[in-house]
């Protein structure tokens, strides 16, 4: 065994914590070796002294008493808790039954509200809350007029113009004295008036 | 339950506290919190936050009384329990402020704030040397990174084999065995003037 090695163990040979095997290698080393038997007694010396301190301190009363008094809110606490625990335990079945049935209630009531007209008028309320676009009077949908043409009819204006009667307004004879007519005015000489006939 | 821990009177008390006896919380805190505080202090090198912590320790051994199994000591349980609340108190930020009981010089004395226990309480006959020993030892102890010395600690707890000191720390035998040896060389360089020379 070399010195560093045998150092290592020292203190654990000293607390008496090797195993009988490495401690009788030690004990070979340290019976040819003055340095590690001089660090074996220096170790010695330090856990000796370290054990010689005083192990115990006097409890001042006062810690005694706070200790006590938290300890005694803990109980208290830890008391308390079992016993609205043992309230939870007895709970959870009843108090599910009748919130289940409640909830079936209201579902049941909601949706025979919605199917059967009733047969008073319905509230303005229940309109708005069905069709708030129509209802409301702001609403931009309702009163407001398209701002822009459909994209279709937008790509092809001739939709708007190719009607028939459009068309062949131009071969209507006297389309000029209907478009400006009054009853007040005379047929003009050398020109027949349209008849129905 | 194994034979040496079923006649641990540390243990029937425990047992008791489990079952509901106030008295009997009473009397493992008046038992074991002289042990826990002196532990704490040494650890935390603050006599304020030493209290504080030794409170905290007894808190959680009641609100957690019922993880306790009766298989290993309760004075490894409740020491891992205050290794645990002393790690958390050294990594606060805040206590960087406070007043730290290592910072103490050899000179000064009147200092006031936390003193540890008058070493000549103990030592009263064996000399300045001794006194002057045991006050260097409390200081190069506080000044040990917080594992190692956690592990030195546990390791001076009566009875506490390294088997419950890493059991303690959340670690294996083999890694208490190194922060042991760290420690002590550590605290070897710290105190060679008192120590005895080679051979």
């Amino acid at each position: 065994m070399r010195c560093g090695r045998a150092q290592k163990l020292l203190t654990a040979a000293v607390d008496g914590e090797l195993s009988p095997g490495r401690r009788a290698a030690l004990d070979r080393h340290l019976a040819g070796c003055p340095v590690c038997r001089a660090e074996r007694a220096a170790t010695q010396s330090v856990l000796d002294a370290l054990d010689a301190l005083p192990m115990v301190a006097a409890v001042p009363a006062a810690l005694e008493q706070a200790t006590l008094r938290r300890v005694r809110v803990l109980a208290a606490e830890e008391a308390e808790r079992t016993a609205r625990s043992g309230w939870r335990a007895w709970l959870p079945l009843p108090a599910l039954a009748v919130t289940a049935v409640l909830v079936l209630a209201i579902a049941i009531t909601r949706t025979a509200d919605d199917r059967i007209p009733t047969s008073g008028a319905r509230s303005p309320e229940r309109i708005a809350r069905a069709h708030p676009a129509q209802s409301h009077p702001n609403s931009a949908v309702a009163v407001a007029p398209p701002a822009e043409p459909p994209p279709a009819l937008a790509a092809a204006p001739e939709l708007f113009v190719d009607l028939p009667m459009l068309r062949n307004l131009d071969k209507v004879k006297h389309f000029e004295a209907i478009r400006t007519t009054t009853l007040d005015d005379e047929t003009p000489s050398g020109e027949e008036a349209p008849s129905n006939g | 339950m194994p034979e040496g821990v079923a006649a641990d009177p540390d243990v029937a008390l425990m047992l008791r506290v489990q079952a509901g006896d106030h008295d009997a919380f009473q009397e493992l805190f008046r038992k074991l919190s002289p042990r826990v505080l002196q532990y704490t202090r040494r650890f935390v090198g603050s006599e304020a936050q030493a209290e504080e912590v030794t409170q905290d320790v007894f808190v959680q051994v009641f609100r957690f009384r019922h993880r306790y199994k009766p298989q290993s000591r309760l004075t490894t349980w409740i020491f891992t329990i205050a290794t645990n609340l002393c790690l958390n108190e050294l990594r606060r930020p805040e206590r960087h402020l406070r007043v730290d009981i290592w910072d103490r010089r050899d000179d000064d004395d009147r200092r006031e704030g936390p003193q540890l226990p008058d070493p000549d309480a103990v030592t009263a006959e064996e000399g300045a040397a001794t006194r002057q020993l045991a006050r260097r030892l409390e200081e190069a102890v506080g000044a040990l990174p917080p594992k190692q010395r956690a592990a030195l600690l546990l390791s001076r707890i009566d009875g506490l084999a390294y088997r419950d000191v890493a059991d303690a720390l959340g670690c294996t035998e083999g890694a208490v065995k190194a922060l042991l040896f760290r420690a002590t060389q550590t605290l070897k360089k710290s105190l060679h003037e008192f120590l005895p020379k080679e051979d």
